[in-house]
């Protein structure tokens, strides 16, 4: 399988802030690859090198075979790009802003194809074409940004926090259109710090935290990382290999490795304990293990 | 504004503790830019002071100039009101103008850069909902003007005094000055009502106060001398102006205060219709309704050249209009002048004079092509900074993701400004044979000469920006504005102000070719066009190394 997105101890200083401190990020081709962390870890930095609007201070850095930085131009025309919070041009319309975007990729919009895909997308982010750009709120100019990407068919789509300020139902629109072109076989990036859209979208997930990748792997290997919290009414059962044990609210809570999963369980049921409930590792957990107060030391890679 | 500003609130709660907070808020964003304009002004008028001193210091001489300048309508737009010869009045007649200019352009500025700006950025939203409420900012900005006005009188009062000059001229001119910049900074506080954008409000402004300068001097022009030729009365035109009313107020020889208390009356005015339009619209919203526009891009938005043509040829437009009517005046002035003035024998005499004499008709051509010159400058400035605005504004950084090269970014900008800076010099020639077709001088190869100079002078400034853009992007618009001013001020006034040639030659307006007896002496333009070229394959070779450079 070849290498879309691969970045090698990328390095970024603004002055003598590290945006990026190492930072080794690989996306194969066909993935929906999640690219998750909070404010300031990075993830836009990382997104601006890619695209050629920033210079990296060190390592390197590939985008379908080619150098991000100068070949940028001829890149473009196989990328779409989505930025989380879009600019528009006050004085052009919102149709006119999309139109000007697909050529400016060095798409034709005068083809019955590209007009009957823009009428298809306005309709389904119930977009008004014909507002003037200062006018738009900002999910409206996410709109603009959002039916610009998906119009015009590319390769690669680098989307950067791109349904912040829509509503739920646009989401679930933007959903579908990126497993459209999954669907069709373009990768797809998609920079979040919204776990269920990436639980739902993503097959891959990269994890950021100031400037280095600290999880990386499929949904599924990154489960096998966090401990399944199990729950049932306290009625003094006190399960053996139980860690992080709390009695509160008449329940025990505790957490477990999955491996130790079948005994535990197995033992639960012969005491037979009531309001038993298993909750499986969510990437919430995953967030705030590495992120959380209670995060622990580890910094590993996992794949 | 920081911890001072919020502790101050939070101490006087309520209205006038939020306009205060607002007030010091201003005044700290400001606190490098105001001083500069009021030093420059105060500069300005004590070194006004010493050219007159030096290059004009016999009383001879002086009425030698007042007497020419009265007569020749040409010097006398872009002068003062001449009210007799000693060396205060005098100097009074040559700067106070300027002075009054600088007041304007600092107020006007000043207003939008503190009300519509601050909308149109979406900032006076957050402050509008705080206890501030919406009118506070126009209370503080208010505040903050005045005050900057104030400060502005007080520093040229103090530069006259500090030269020997009688202290009741001297205050009064430096009253003249801060009451006249009131008028502007209340005529962009309208403006910034009435546009939904700062730059439609500063458009605004400056073509008030270019409007105001040009009606006061040709009004100046068409009036009344007095025998001796060293003091004029001004013809009712002038009367339309605030630049009119500061300067009959004759600092030096009349100081007389009523036409301050007119500037006053009108800034209150204006003030007033301010609040009332204010009362009349939302927060951010405009008083000129936005329609409808086209759901899908016409041919005119194809590519990143058209895009800048698109966002700019409103003010082009605006450019080459006023370039138009600059080279209508530079060949017809003098006939203007001569038909509706010279009921004084010995004003016609030399306008009769002047008329047939070719070389003071040339003089005039080459005066009001340098005017067409700083508009070319300022339109190319404008667009290339209106890059530096795109890319803060965040407008630049999907068209770098798209697939838009560097180089044809930066090249699509500077071909515009370059076709807008043809279309500007093309503009005011065509006025210049207006004007010709009715004067039938023979000036064809003047006008030419005048345009194709002044074009390679606006060049100059656009390759500059140009490169300031690519190499210090954040500069962009404070350098690329700045070269234009100093060059305006050292290349016009040095003369003047008796600068050392060496410093004189450096303004690309003062190497224009010039039409001689033996052709056309095209030497200095050379430098001109060396430095345009280097500039821009500069910046041109230097852009790939460039990132995207945000707001800040």
């Amino acid at each position: 399988m070849n290498t879309v997105i691969s970045t090698e101890g990328l390095r970024k200083m603004y002055g003598r802030v590290h945006a990026l401190d190492g930072l080794d990020l690989s996306v194969s081709a066909g993935q929906v690859h999640g690219f998750l962390g909070p404010n300031g870890a990075g993830k836009s930095t990382t997104i601006r090198i890619l695209l050629g609007l920033a210079r990296s201070s060190g390592g390197t850095a590939r985008l379908l075979d080619a150098d991000p930085w100068h070949d940028a131009a001829a890149l473009h025309r196989r990328i779409a790009y989505v930025p989380g919070d879009v600019s528009v041009w006050p004085n052009l319309t919102g149709g006119e802003a999309v139109d000007l975007l697909v050529r400016l990729r060095g798409g034709d919009t005068r083809t019955a194809e590209y007009r009957a895909e823009r009428e298809r997308l306005s309709t389904a982010f119930q977009f008004d074409p014909r507002t003037r750009g200062r006018a738009y709120s900002k999910g409206n100019r996410q709109k603009i940004s959002l039916i610009a990407a998906f119009a015009l068919p590319a390769e690669l789509y680098i989307l950067d926090e791109p349904t912040s300020g829509l509503d739920p139902l646009m989401e679930i629109v933007f959903q579908q259109e990126v497993s459209r072109v999954s669907a069709a076989g373009a990768t797809v990036l998609l920079s979040s710090h919204i776990l269920s859209e990436v639980e739902r979208l993503c097959d891959h997930v990269s994890i950021i935290r100031a400037g280095r990748i600290v999880e990386t792997g499929t949904l599924a290997d990154l489960r096998h990382l966090t401990r399944t919290e199990v729950s049932f009414d306290d009625d003094g059962t006190v399960p053996a290999g139980a860690q992080d044990l709390v009695r509160e609210g008449g329940r025990i809570r505790f957490t477990m490795d999955p491996a130790d999963m079948p005994t535990t369980l197995a033992a639960l049921a012969d005491a037979k304990v009531q309001g038993l409930r298993v909750n499986p590792p969510s990437l919430e957990e995953l967030f705030l293990r590495h992120y959380g107060d209670a995060a622990t030391t580890r910094r590993g890679s996992a794949a | 504004m920081s911890t001072l500003a919020t502790r101050r609130a939070r101490t006087t709660p309520g209205r006038s503790g939020a306009i205060r907070s607002l007030w010091v808020m201003e005044m700290r964003r400001d606190r490098l830019q105001l001083p500069l304009w009021i030093l420059g002004n105060a500069a300005m008028a004590a070194l006004a002071v010493t050219g007159v001193t030096q290059s004009y210091g016999t009383d001879a001489e002086r009425s030698t100039l007042l007497a020419t300048a009265i007569a020749n309508p040409v010097i006398l737009t872009f002068r003062g009101l001449p009210s007799g010869s000693g060396v205060p009045a005098f100097t009074g007649f040559l700067i106070l103008p300027f002075l009054v200019m600088i007041a304007a352009f600092m107020s006007s500025f000043l207003a939008v850069r503190h009300t519509r700006a601050e909308e149109e950025s979406g900032r006076a939203e957050l402050v509008g909902a705080t206890v501030a409420s919406r009118r506070a900012v126009l209370w503080a900005t208010l505040l903050h003007g005045v005050s900057a006005n104030v400060v502005t009188a007080a520093a040229i009062a103090a530069a006259f005094l500090a030269s020997g000059f009688p202290p009741g001229g001297s205050v009064i001119a430096g009253l003249a000055t801060g009451a006249a910049g009131l008028v502007f900074l209340g005529i962009a506080l309208i403006g910034a009502q009435l546009f939904a954008t700062a730059r439609g409000a500063n458009a605004l402004g400056v073509i008030a106060i270019l409007v105001g300068f040009l009606l006061s001097g040709v009004g100046n022009a068409l009036g009344t001398p007095n025998a001796d030729l060293t003091r004029m009365e001004s013809s009712p035109l002038t009367w339309f102006s605030p630049f009119g009313w500061a300067e009959n107020v004759r600092p030096f020889a009349d100081d007389s205060l009523a036409p301050i208390l007119l500037l006053v009356a009108a800034a209150a005015a204006a003030v007033l219709l301010t609040y009332a339009l204010q009362s009349r619209r939302d927060v951010g919203g405009s008083l000129v309704a936005s329609r409808p526009g086209p759901a899908t891009a016409g041919w005119s938005l194809r590519g990143p050249v058209t895009l800048v043509g698109r966002l700019t040829r409103g003010s082009i437009l605006a450019w080459a209009v006023g370039a138009f009517l600059t080279g209508a005046l530079a060949t017809s002035l003098a006939a203007v002048v001569q038909e509706m003035g010279g009921s004084n024998p010995a004003v016609a005499a030399i306008l009769e004079a002047m008329s047939k004499n070719d070389d003071l008709q040339a003089g005039t051509v080459v005066i009001f092509f340098t005017v067409v010159g700083i508009l070319a400058s300022c339109c190319a400035v404008q667009i290339i900074a209106r890059a530096r605005q795109e890319e803060a504004h965040g407008t630049v950084e999907p068209v770098w993701a798209a697939s838009v090269g560097r180089r044809s970014w930066l090249a699509s900008y500077v071909l515009i400004a370059a076709l807008s800076i043809l279309a500007v010099d093309a503009a005011a020639a065509l006025g210049a044979f207006a004007g010709l077709r009715r004067s039938g001088a023979d000036l064809a190869l003047d006008v030419w000469v005048g345009a194709a100079g002044q074009a390679a002078v606006a060049a100059v400034f656009l390759a500059i920006t140009a490169l300031v853009l690519v190499v210090l992007p954040r500069w962009t618009i404070g350098v690329g504005w700045s070269t234009v001013v100093l060059a305006t001020i050292i290349g016009l006034f040095g003369p003047l102000f008796g600068l050392p040639d060496e410093l004189t030659r450096l303004s690309p307006f003062s190497q224009t070719p010039t039409v001689t007896a033996d052709g056309v002496d095209g030497r200095g333009v050379i430098g001109i066009i060396v430095t345009a070229i280097v500039a821009l394959v500069l910046s041109v070779w230097l852009v790939r190394r460039r990132p995207l450079v945000t707001a800040g």
